[in-house]
C-alpha cells in the first residue's frame, strides 16, 4: 500500500482540493469572482506542487527512475521528472490564458479543469498499475475534452472537441483491451508483475502478448499524434482556445510519451526486441508527414500541431533505440520536457497572438516583429529552438537523441537499422527550419509600415521571457537537465535485472 | 450447455450493438444499447462473477442507459443531431473493423488457448472492495477526481449562456477560428479596429 504522504499523493491532495475548491468558491461568491483571482490561486497551486516535486527530487528524497514498484505509484525520479514537465506546462497555460479568458465566462471551471488535468498528467508518469494509469489516463484527457470545446459557440471549437472526444474514447477503450489482456494473460494489474508474466509465458501465449503491447502502443499513440493515429490532431489544435492547445501538444501528448516509456519495457525487454524496429519506422513515418504537412499550412496554429507531430517522431527514435542504447531513454525525457517548454510557448504566442490582433493566418502575421515585439521575440527563440538550432535547448536535445540512434546502430547489431533513424532525424530538422523560418521572415522582413500595438498581453509576456530564459539558458549550460534526466532515466537494456 | 449460453449471450450482444448504432430512432437505439449491456451482464454470469454481473444491471442497464433514454426523450432530436450520411465512410468503418476483427481473431486462434475450464471457485466479491480499499486506493481518489472533473465539465457545457456573455464569446471565437466567412470577417474587423487605434 502506498504512503499518503509520498509525493504524487501529495501532489493529488494539492491540486485536487484546489481543483475541487475552484469551482465551489466560484458558486459561494455568486459567480462574481474575477478572472485573475481564480488564476491566481490555481498558479499558486501549481507552483507549490512543483515546488515541492523540486525539492523531493533535489534533496535526493526519490529513488532513481525505477519504472517497475510492488504498488500502484511509485515515487521515484522518472515520475519527478515528467511532473516537472507537466507541472511547467500547466503553469504555463495557466499564466498565459489570463488576458485570453478574460472575454470569456465561467473563470473558475476552466481553471480548476486545466489543475484536474495536470493531475492526471502527473499521475500517468508515477502510475506502475496498469489499473492506475488508466484512471490517471482519464482524468488526464476528460477535462481536456471540456476544455477544447470551452467556446461552445464557435463551430471549429466544437468540431475540434468532438474530433478529438471521439478519439479519445476510442484509444481508452483500445488501452482497455490491451489491459484486459495483459490481465488474462498474467492475473495482474501491476506492471512489474505483468513484465515477470510475460517473461515466463508459454511460447504459444506470446502472439497474445504482442497484441496487448501492439494496442497500448496504439492507444497511447493517439495521444501522441503518432502516425497512423494522428488524423485529429491538426483539427483539434486548430479549433481549441490556443492555451488549451498548448495543454495539449506540451502536457497530455507528453503524458503519453510517459505511459508509452513504462509498456516499452514490458514489451522490448519480457517479449523479445524485434517489434522495436516497427517503433523504429513509426518514427520515420511520424517526423516525415509532421514536418511535411507543416509545409503546407497556411494558419499558424495548425502548423505548429502538424510541427508537433513531427516532434513526436523525434522522441520516438529514443524509445525505439531505448533496449540497445542506453542514453536513448535519456534523449527521450530530455526531448520532452524541452519541447514542453518550446511548444508551450510557441502556442501561448499564438494566444497572445489571437487575443490582440484576433489573426492566426501566416499572411496576417506581417510585421509582428514591429506590433508585437515581445511575443515575436519568444515566438522566433521557440521555432529557432523546436528546429533545433545552436545554442538553444532544442539543439541539445536532438543531439542526445540522434547520438544514442548512433549509439544503439554500433553497440547491437540487432540495431543495425538504428542510425538511419539519426539521419532521417537530421533531415526532417533541416526541413522542419525551412517553415520555422518563413514564419520568422514573414514577422520581421515583410510588412514595413506596422505600427507597435498599444500593450501587449502581460501574462503572455511572463510566459514568453520565463520561456526564453528556459530557452536560452539550458542552450547554453544544459548540464543540469541532462544529470537530471540521467538519474531519471530508467535502464532498460537486457541485463538491467528488470527481469529476475 | 454454457457454450449454447455463450453464443446467444454473443447473438444479443452483438446484434443490439448493431441495432444501436443502425436505428435511425434514438429511443430503439437506446433501448437496444440496453440490450448490449445486458448482454455483457449475462457473459459475467458465465464467467461465475455474479456480483459483477448484478453490478453491470444496476449501473448500466439500469442507471446509464435510463438516464441515456430521459435524455433522448427531453431533448428535441433534431438540436442534437443533423443527419450527414456518406455511404462510403460507412463502407470503409465497416471494412476497418472487418479488418480488426480477423487480425485480433487470427492471433488468438493462434495462441495456446483452445478450451475453457469450466467450474472454478467463484470469485470472492468482498476481496474486491478489500483491494479497492488497499492496493488500488489511490485509483479511488482519482476516479472521484474524475466524477469531479466530469460533472463540472458537462455543467458549463450544458449550461445556457447569458445574452451578454454570449456576446462577448461569439467576439472571440470568430476570431480565433479564422475559418471561412464569418471568422474571416471578424478577424478582419478587429485587425482593423487595431490599427486604427
Amino acid at each position: 500500500m502506498i504512503d499518503p504522504g509520498s509525493t504524487p499523493m501529495i501532489v493529488v491532495a494539492l491540486l485536487g482540493t484546489v481543483g475541487v475548491a475552484l469551482p465551489l468558491i466560484s458558486v459561494a461568491r455568486g459567480e462574481r469572482g474575477s478572472n485573475s483571482f481564480y488564476a491566481a490561486i490555481s498558479l499558486g497551486a501549481l507552483a507549490a506542487a512543483i515546488g515541492y516535486v523540486g525539492y523531493q527530487a533535489a534533496a535526493g528524497n526519490v529513488a532513481p527512475g525505477a519504472l517497475l514498484s510492488a504498488d500502484v505509484v511509485s515515487d521515484d525520479a522518472f515520475g519527478g521528472f515528467f511532473a516537472i514537465a507537466m507541472l511547467a506546462v500547466a503553469i504555463m497555460t495557466t499564466a498565459g490564458s489570463i488576458n485570453y479568458m478574460r472575454r470569456m465566462q465561467h473563470h473558475a471551471v476552466y481553471y480548476s479543469l486545466i489543475l484536474l488535468s495536470a493531475i492526471g498528467m502527473v499521475l500517468v508518469a508515477y502510475s506502475t498499475d496498469l489499473v492506475m494509469l488508466f484512471v490517471a489516463w482519464e482524468l488526464m484527457s476528460i477535462p481536456t475534452y471540456v476544455l477544447a470545446g470551452f467556446h461552445k459557440r464557435n463551430p471549429s471549437s466544437n468540431e475540434a472537441a468532438i474530433k478529438y472526444f471521439l478519439f479519445g474514447a476510442l484509444a481508452s477503450a483500445v488501452i482497455i483491451y490491451g489491459i484486459s489482456i495483459a490481465y488474462g494473460l498474467t492475473g495482474s494489474t501491476n506492471i512489474a508483475e505483468v513484465v515477470r508474466g510475460f517473461a515466463a509465458l508459454d511460447p504459444s501465449m506470446v502472439p497474445l502478448a504482442l497484441l496487448a503491447a501492439g494496442l497500448f502502443i496504439a492507444g497511447f499513440g493517439f495521444k501522441m499524434g503518432l502516425v497512423p493515429f494522428h488524423m485529429w490532431l491538426p483539427d483539434a489544435y486548430e479549433g481549441s482556445p490556443p492555451p488549451v492547445a498548448a495543454l495539449l501538444a506540451a502536457g497530455t501528448k507528453k503524458a503519453g510519451f510517459a505511459a508509452a516509456l513504462r509498456v516499452v519495457v514490458m514489451g522490448a525487454v519480457a517479449l523479445n526486441l524485434d517489434w522495436t524496429l516497427a517503433l523504429g519506422i513509426i518514427a520515420v513515418m511520424t517526423m516525415t508527414v509532421g514536418n511535411v504537412a507543416a509545409i503546407m499550412q497556411r494558419n499558424l496554429a495548425r502548423m505548429l500541431a502538424y510541427s508537433s507531430i513531427g516532434h513526436a517522431g523525434y522522441i520516438l527514435i529514443g524509445l525505439a533505440v531505448a533496449p540497445f542504447s542506453a542514453t536513448g531513454s535519456t534523449g527521450a525525457m530530455f526531448h520532452v520536457l524541452n519541447h514542453a517548454v518550446m511548444k508551450g510557448a510557441a502556442f501561448i504566442a499564438v494566444a497572445g497572438i489571437v487575443t490582440t490582433l484576433a489573426v492566426t493566418h501566416l499572411d496576417k502575421l506581417k510585421g509582428l516583429g514591429r506590433r508585437m515585439p515581445i511575443t515575436a521575440l519568444g515566438l522566433t527563440v521557440s521555432l529557432l529552438a523546436l528546429a533545433g538550432v545552436p545554442p538553444l535547448n532544442g539543439f541539445w536535445s536532438k543531439l542526445v537523441l540522434f547520438g544514442s540512434a548512433i549509439d544503439a546502430g554500433s553497440a547491437s547489431a540487432a540495431a543495425s537499422w538504428a542510425p538511419w533513424l539519426a539521419v532521417a532525424g537530421v533531415l526532417n530538422s533541416a526541413l522542419s527550419l525551412a517553415y520555422y523560418g518563413w514564419i520568422i521572415r514573414k514577422m520581421y522582413f515583410e510588412g514595413e509600415e506596422e505600427k507597435r500595438v498599444r500593450s501587449e498581453p502581460r501574462s503572455v509576456v511572463a510566459v514568453m521571457v520565463f520561456s526564453m530564459l528556459f530557452m536560452v539558458g539550458f542552450g547554453v549550460y544544459p548540464d543540469p537537465i541532462i544529470q537530471f534526466a540521467e538519474f531519471a532515466a530508467p535502464a532498460f537494456s537486457a541485463g538491467a535485472g528488470i527481469v529476475p | 450447455m454454457a457454450d449454447a449460453a455463450f453464443v446467444a449471450l454473443s447473438v444479443l450482444t452483438v446484434g443490439s450493438a448493431i441495432a444501436a448504432l443502425e436505428l435511425r430512432s434514438m429511443i430503439y437505439g437506446s433501448i437496444a444499447l440496453m440490450g448490449t449491456l445486458g448482454g455483457i451482464a449475462g457473459f459475467f454470469f458465465l464467467l461465475d462473477s455474479p456480483f459483477v454481473a448484478l453490478f453491470q444491471i444496476a449501473v448500466y442497464v439500469g442507471s446509464i442507459a435510463v438516464l441515456i433514454l430521459f435524455t433522448v426523450m427531453l431533448v428535441r432530436r433534431e438540436l442534437i443531431f443533423k443527419k450527414v450520411e456518406d455511404p462510403r465512410r460507412r463502407l470503409a468503418g465497416i471494412g476497418l473493423m472487418l479488418v480488426f476483427m480477423v487480425a485480433v481473431g487470427a492471433v488468438v486462434l493462434d495462441s495456446g488457448i483452445k478450451q475453457v475450464s469450466a467450474g472454478g471457485p467463484p470469485v470472492e466479491f468482498t476481496e474486491i472492495g478489500e483491494d479497492f480499499l488497499t492496493y488500488y486506493w489511490p485509483a479511488l481518489v482519482l476516479m472521484a477526481l474524475v466524477l469531479a472533473a466530469s460533472v463540472t465539465g458537462a455543467l458549463v457545457l450544458a449550461r445556457r449562456e447569458e445574452p451578454d456573455g454570449a456576446a462577448a464569446a461569439a467576439e472571440i471565437p470568430a476570431a480565433a477560428g479564422e475559418g471561412p466567412g464569418a471568422g474571416e470577417a471578424g478577424a478582419e474587423g478587429v485587425e482593423h479596429g487595431q490599427r486604427a487605434g
